[in-house]
């Protein structure tokens, strides 16, 4: 974990306009949320579409989807990238920032968020439930992004593919494809943190950590590797 | 510390890029140069470890530097791509390089590097709004924190003006002098000409000449050498000239004096002095036309 | 050496007709409507189009097949608001394919400097868009008419039927205009198309479920007229608020009594404002940019 690594990768996320596009999604989060309450829905009419529906299924892995591409990605697609693999250092220490770094920007970006939703659904462990679920989806998605910045130029789009077809409808319609799905692991860990009938995981605690964990080092592995094997061409740009 | 390159080749598909280098680089500086699309950056990217050879193999000092980070510490690299961090300032970026390169002073260091480069003045400034020169010496500076016994340059002349050039090369020749390697690339032949005086000629992919330009030149005895002559009775020694068997041609012009093109180099220095002693003509000036770079490149390339 | 002199090398000034800036205009329009299908591209270059427009002719295929054999007829609106999902995807990947490109390459400043104007170089590129869209709705709905109005019946019924494939014509119109506006747009504010693609997608997704959750609330809570506005959140369900209102059709797809009420007009304007907006920001954009 190197930290002028994560320093710069840091500073290169917040300097760059598309960060800024996203920060409304948060807001919209909890502004729909608190919308419903003060219309006076109860919360389990408007949890399900809201914290479900808008916060685990889109918000979560579409904000992940940004930040975990643009930690390693943007640098690889305007050949900045050179400047730090040109120095001495393992490359395990140059994913591991970067992955530290996207992981808890994801995780403060939409943890937050979610737990306000929490809270105005009326209760703190719920809010905590969601936290700590995000925190795992997080790492799990974040491990995920970065790698396909390296296995693929055009991660965005292969990690939409992923996040529409795979987790969304397939998701939905094949039962047998959600234990290889991370909102479902988000799901599962917030719906036993914060015991509450509003969440409902289809997929049991050890499997969602286990499953999670496998992603996250998986992807963090397959990483260090093709970074290791990173190849400059000649100026194809 | 020498980059050795043995056998190399690299190739996309049907496409070879690389055909088959080998080259000892030691302590000094070395142009590489080459017509554009020659496979210059790929031989550089390789020696930095950014690619690998497809066949044969690339070392620096026994160590293959592919799959090597280790050897970032001894090699430094400035590429020909302009891009840079453009949110850091240039004493950021270059002390961020110290600090990756695990110096004991990175801070230091850094201010050595952006004296070095002439950069101290502007470097709070986020790089963004430099100009393209100025970014260009900025890399150079990180790529020289470290005090790199490799010194490996991919068109570094670009975009600079002729005083930064003049800088530049100053600071390349002394980089060399002091017992660095030190390989750029370049395809502007002046450049390669004042700066080094070792080459290394690529063209499509191939090694087509190495070493000392002038010896590489007076190697390629099938092109005849140009000389100017001016004397005393040009005319005269036209005449005696044209009977010789080492000159293929001669060209009279009043004002320039003559044109003389000698197919045997050796020969022909042996054989004009005692001509002109032969007919008392006095020779006062005797200039070889085509020994610059541009000639030797040009019969290279054509060849 | 001291003085020059121009050889006469058999150069001649060009003194025919130039085609000026209504031609270049139209030839950027139908080379951008070109592009938006592969045609003259590779063959990779067809793949998504064509794959688009072989699921949207399928789903009327289908669509026809059904209402041959009785089974009830989805209808050329319906089959619009079935297909609406695959117009987003032809948005998202084409807008950034049509106007991205030349962003990225910095083509632009060679545009600029033919006759072709800064608003003639957007709107040619958003009607290519525009029609790309309108065309892969078209296409099938031609299909649709073809297998119903010939399917016997009296003269009235194919004028029936011919009045409600131009109505089902003019809705797909309307839905292109707000579609390819918004895909434009966002597509001309990077250069790299991925990120556009994505979020234009993403845009769609969310204000699709953003619409979802305020119709679950207004019925949550029973507001009618929380519900008839949640249609205003997402250009999916605005255009079929248009459509409830323009072509007078029942929306059941949003619970069994919904009906519009005085929200029509309001749809109406939303879609008008909204797609007026993205051309106008357009425009703008384009004035802009450098290069």
């Amino acid at each position: 974990m190197n930290l002028t690594i994560a320093s710069i990768t840091l500073r290169g996320l917040f300097g760059r306009r598309r960060f800024l596009l996203l920060l409304p999604l948060p807001a919209l989060l909890v502004g729909l949320a608190w919308l419903s309450s003060a219309l006076g829905a109860r919360p389990s009419d408007w949890a399900g579409p809201v914290v479900v529906g808008l916060g685990l299924a889109v918000v979560l892995p579409v904000m992940t989807l940004i930040i975990g591409t643009g930690v390693l990605g943007s640098e690889i697609d305007d050949g900045t990238i050179v400047h730090i693999l040109a120095k001495p250092l393992h490359r395990r220490e140059i994913i591991l920032a970067k992955l530290a770094v996207a992981w808890i920007v994801s995780w403060i970006v939409c943890g937050v968020p979610l737990a306000a939703t929490g809270l105005i659904a009326g209760s703190g462990r719920l809010a905590l439930g969601l936290f700590a679920g995000a925190g795992v989806g997080a790492l799990a998605y974040s491990a995920l992004f970065l790698v396909l910045s390296l296995l693929t130029r055009r991660p965005v789009l292969i990690g939409l593919i992923y996040i529409v077809l795979w987790e969304g409808v397939l998701g939905n319609v094949l039962s047998g494809t959600r234990a290889l799905s991370v909102q479902q692991y988000v799901t599962t860990v917030a719906d036993r943190v914060s015991d509450t009938p509003l969440l409902n995981g289809s997929v049991s605690l050890p499997v969602s950590l286990a499953m999670a964990a496998a992603f996250a080092l998986g992807g963090t592995i397959l990483a260090i590797d093709r970074l290791r094997s990173f190849s400059v061409a000649g100026e194809t740009s | 510390m020498s980059l050795n390159l043995r056998g190399v080749s690299k190739w996309y598909g049907n496409v070879v890029a690389v055909n088959d280098i080998s080259m000892e680089l030691g302590p000094g500086v070395t142009g590489l140069l080459g017509p554009n699309g020659a496979g210059k950056t790929t031989v550089l990217h390789m020696m930095a470890g950014f690619l690998p050879p497809s066949r044969g193999t690339v070392l620096l000092d026994d160590t293959p530097t592919w799959r090597n980070p280790a050897v970032y510490a001894h090699l430094g690299l400035v590429s020909e791509r302009e891009a840079v961090h453009g949110f850091l300032t240039a004493w950021e970026f270059v002390y961020a390089s110290a600090k990756l390169q695990k110096l004991k002073d990175p801070a230091g260091a850094a201010k050595r590097a952006l004296e070095l480069v002439e950069m101290t003045d502007a470097k709070d400034r986020r790089i963004e709004t430099y100009s393209k020169g100025m970014r260009q010496r900025t890399r150079v500076a990180a790529a020289l924190v470290h005090d790199p016994r490799v010194l490996l340059l991919d068109e570094p002349f670009n975009g600079m003006d002729p005083r930064q050039r003049l800088h530049m090369m100053d600071l390349l020749h002394r980089m060399g002098t002091e017992g660095r390697t030190v390989l750029f690339s370049s395809h502007i032949l002046e450049e390669v000409e004042q700066v080094s005086g070792t080459v290394q000629v690529i063209v499509a992919g191939r090694l087509a000449a190495s070493g000392d330009y002038r010896t590489i030149r007076r190697l390629m005895t099938h092109r005849p050498h140009v000389f100017t002559i001016r004397s005393s009775d040009d005319r005269r020694l036209a005449v005696a000239l044209m009977g010789q068997d080492s000159v293929s041609g001669v060209e009279v012009d009043l004002k320039l004096g003559l044109t003389v093109r000698a197919s045997d180099y050796g020969t022909f220095t042996r054989t004009l002095p005692k001509l002109a002693l032969g007919e008392g003509i006095r020779v006062e000036r005797l200039l070889p036309t085509d020994e610059s770079l541009e000639s030797v490149f040009s019969y290279l390339v054509s060849a | 050496m001291s003085s020059g002199v121009i050889h006469d090398i058999g150069y001649q000034r060009y003194s025919g007709p130039r085609l000026g800036r209504a031609y270049a205009t139209r030839a950027l329009y139908s080379h951008g409507l070109r592009t938006a299908f592969g045609l003259g591209r590779s063959a990779k270059a067809k793949i998504f189009p064509w794959l688009v427009v072989g699921i949207v002719a399928l789903i009327a295929i289908i669509a026809t097949a059904v209402r041959a054999l009785g089974g009830g007829f989805l209808g050329y609106f319906g089959f619009v608001d079935v297909a609406a999902f695959l117009a987003v995807l032809f948005c998202a990947v084409v807008g950034p394919e049509l106007v991205s490109r030349d962003l990225r390459s910095g083509v632009l400043p060679l545009y600029f400097s033919r006759p072709l104007t800064r608003s003639d170089y957007a709107l040619a590129k958003w009607a290519a868009l525009v029609s790309a869209v309108w065309l892969v709705f078209a296409g099938p709905q031609l299909i649709m008419f073809l297998g119903g109005a010939f399917s016997g019946g009296t003269f009235g019924d194919f004028m029936d039927e011919l009045g409600q494939f131009g109505q089902g014509l003019a809705y797909a119109a309307i839905v292109a205009l707000l579609f390819a506006s918004i895909g434009v747009l966002v597509g001309s504010l990077s250069g790299r198309r991925a990120v556009a693609a994505a979020i234009i997608a993403a845009f769609f997704l969310l204000s699709q479920a953003v619409a979802g959750i305020l119709l679950g609330l207004g019925y949550g809570v029973d507001e009618a007229a929380l519900r008839r506005a949640s249609l205003l959140f997402s250009p999916q369900t605005l255009v079929q608020g248009v459509q409830a209102w323009v072509f007078d059709r029942q929306l059941d797809q949003f619970g069994p009594e919904f009906t519009v009420g005085s929200f029509g007009p309001l749809y109406a304007a939303t879609w008008l404002v909204f797609t007026a907006v993205s051309v106008l920001l357009l425009l703008l954009r384009y004035k802009k940019v450098a290069r």
